[in-house]
């Protein structure tokens, strides 16, 4: 656990010093301005176009507070997770193709803590960010448009962090796998996207998917409740995400730490 | 008792064995040397005697005493060694030390009295990425050092250093046996001659000499004699070519150098030579081989 | 005319929900900035990503962030 720490506490420094937990926090924060305000104004935007025909304006009514929620989520779930994807592609990958990773792996260090200890990082500063941004829609929403139960909110919020523990732990298994950062990214947007696309398409096929997670989202915002295999989807993904940190470390630890001697 | 042995250890690449049955024994307390042109396979041997890559087939075994993950007794200075450049030099070092196993105010106390042993006291509080290639072999060694191990292994560790560089961490090193088993590569007999005991010299994965270095270079001197003349002795030294106490000969124009069995014998009868004596003699000198013109010769 | 008009369109902006994005999205860009000038190690020319950071609002200082700041 001691070593434990020491590991994780290099990840957060490194991170402190190449401005991660300060960038991404507030780009997060950022969109989770702008979703709430573009909606507010939406009407008025549209409005201002001017070439509408009259009365068209009626087909636009300021959407409610859980659908704003909704809609910050789905801008969160493209811009958000491309952004994190995209700043974590190097997770393992990065000091393997640096070499950095040698001396401290010929280091008493256990191949899980190396590979735990970046997940748990990046994890937390992923759910950080996310809920910061999410806090500050959740402010402008309730200011601008209306209010929707906490409990509603929080119940949906925590169903959202299952899916973002799932992409971190695919992006881990891949970054694994795969020697090329580029391959990681793509791999991870599309699983994700896939799953997210075939969830929307076909949700009574993808019941169990990790990708129905964030219509459950959506779901909690407005009704506060489970919806229908609400349970299957968590379970399934919890599962998933087990199975792939397991998996990694395993993977991890039969890898060759240096291939190439030069 | 060995600190390590191995039996036949081997490592394939896409079907060549780049280390090929390997059997080495590093001996506690001794500094060994593992000897070899580039591509012998040295650093592949190092990797697996660390566990950065895995073997392909044979045995590594590590001595009783020394249980459980053996990285814990083992520092390590890669060929080109890799550090995080956004640390200091002083919190790798520290870090590395947490790594292997000692409290951070332990840490924190050896790093001082390393770093000033290895020289970097004045830049220990720069960032890695602004240090030079020699800065950063000699941070390689403090970071190798701070857990005490029982065994330390470098990977070339003068190769990349200047005539001064190279001076002070040979010095370094001697300093050093004293009080951990060190385990070295290079392909400078030279510097394996000057700080070590033991060496294997190996050759396209395999070991093709082994043992003490005071005994191979009894057992591999021979005595030699060189000659020059003022006259051209090309045609004169073919008359020694059928002699039996003769081992190798090679004429250059006014100059002959010859490796012979008996030294007694050789020069009562080439001083006695009036053939010789005719070319006019400008010099004649006797020595000794050494264990470089061996090592030319068997990693030819 | 033209003027006055411009001038109503800008007192019509809230800029009290605007101004928080301003705000922010000008800190991205001075992290940014100080950073890649300070780093100074970047893949490609360093000037470039310094135009990038000041002249593309809130991807630039994101696309330095992620591609151009070699983080070793
Ligand atoms: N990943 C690899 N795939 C194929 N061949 C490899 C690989 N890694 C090393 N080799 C080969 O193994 C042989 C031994 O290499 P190694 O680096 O161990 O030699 P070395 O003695 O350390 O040489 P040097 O003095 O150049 O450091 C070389 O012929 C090299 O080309
Ligand atoms: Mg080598």
């Amino acid at each position: 656990m001691r070593l434990w720490l020491i590991l994780f506490k290099k990840e957060f420094k490194e991170s402190l010093r190449n401005f991660k937990w300060l960038w991404i926090p507030l780009v997060l924060i950022l969109l989770g301005i702008m979703q709430p305000v573009t909606s507010y104004f939406l009407p008025d935007i549209l409005e201002s176009f001017g070439d509408l025909p009259e009365g068209a304006i009626l087909n636009f009514p300021v959407p409610t507070a859980a659908q704003v929620l909704a809609e910050t989520i789905g801008q969160f779930n493209q811009i958000g997770v491309l952004i994190i994807v995209l700043a974590f592609m190097g997770i393992i990958t990065g000091e393997r193709n640096k070499g950095t990773n040698v001396m401290v792996l010929v280091k008493p260090v256990p191949f899980s803590t190396y590979i735990t200890t970046k997940w748990v990082h990046m994890s937390l500063l992923m759910i950080s960010a996310f809920l910061l941004g999410f806090l500050i829609a959740l402010y402008y929403t309730f200011e601008l448009i209306g209010t929707v139960p906490m409990s509603h909110v929080f119940k949906g919020m925590l169903v959202y962090c299952l899916w973002l523990l799932f992409i971190t732990s695919i992006l881990l298994l891949f970054s694994v796998l795969f020697n090329s950062t580029a391959a990681v990214a793509a791999l991870t947007l599309g699983t994700t996207i896939t799953l997210s696309l075939l969830s929307s398409l076909t949700p009574k096929l993808m019941a169990w998917s990790p990708g129905m997670l964030v219509s459950h989202t959506f779901r909690f915002f407005e009704t506060g409740s489970a919806g229908d295999g609400f349970w299957l989807a968590a379970i399934i993904t919890a599962v998933i995400i087990f199975i792939s940190l397991v998996a990694s470390t395993y993977i991890f630890k039969n890898k060759e730490v240096v291939s190439h001697t030069t | 008792m060995s600190l390590i042995l191995t039996e036949a250890l081997t490592k394939t690449f896409n079907g060549t064995n780049a280390v090929d049955q390997i059997d080495l024994s590093i001996k506690e307390g001794v500094c060994t040397a593992l000897l070899g042109p580039n591509g012998a396979g040295k650093t592949t041997t190092l990797n697996m005697l660390t566990g950065l890559m895995k073997k392909s087939s044979g045995n590594i075994i590590f001595d009783k005493r020394y249980s459980g993950d053996r990285r814990k007794y083992i520092g390590y200075l890669p060929q080109y060694p890799k550090f995080y450049s956004w640390m200091t030099g002083e919190e790798y070092v520290i870090y590395s030390g947490q790594l292997g196993g000692i409290s951070k105010q332990e840490a924190i106390k050896k790093t001082d009295d390393l770093l000033a042993m290895v020289g970097l006291s004045d830049d220990k509080r720069k960032k890695i990425a602004g240090y030079s290639g020699g800065m950063k072999q000699r941070l390689g060694i403090a970071q190798a050092l701070i857990h005490d191990p029982k065994l330390l292994i470098l990977d070339e560790p003068v190769s990349a250093l200047d005539p001064i560089g190279r001076r002070e961490v040979l010095e370094l090193m001697k300093t050093l046996k004293k009080k951990t088993s060190i385990l070295f590569s290079t392909h400078v007999l030279h510097d394996a001659e000057e700080v070590c005991e033991d060496i294997f010299i190996i050759k396209k994965g395999k070991v093709v000499v082994e043992g003490n270095l005071g005994e191979l270079q009894k057992k591999y001197q021979k005595p030699t004699i060189y000659i020059e003349t003022e006259e051209p002795l090309e045609s004169w030294s073919q008359s020694l070519k059928d002699i039996e106490w003769l081992r190798h000969i090679e004429a250059d124009n006014t100059k002959l150098t010859i490796t012979v069995e008996n030294i007694d014998v050789a020069r009562e009868y080439i001083l006695n030579n009036t053939g010789l004596r005719n070319l006019n003699i400008k010099s004649f000198q006797v020595a000794k081989t050494t264990l470089e013109d061996l090592f030319m010769e068997v990693t030819k | 005319m033209k003027v006055e008009s411009f001038i109503n369109d800008l007192q019509s902006v809230p800029w009290s929900l605007v101004a928080p994005i301003i705000i922010l999205s000008f800190i991205l860009m001075v992290i940014a900035f100080i950073d890649c000038f300070k780093h100074g190690r970047t893949n490609g020319p360093q000037w470039v990503w310094i135009l990038v950071i000041v002249f593309i609002n809130i991807a630039g200082p994101i696309a330095y962030f992620i591609f151009g700041r070699r983080n070793d």
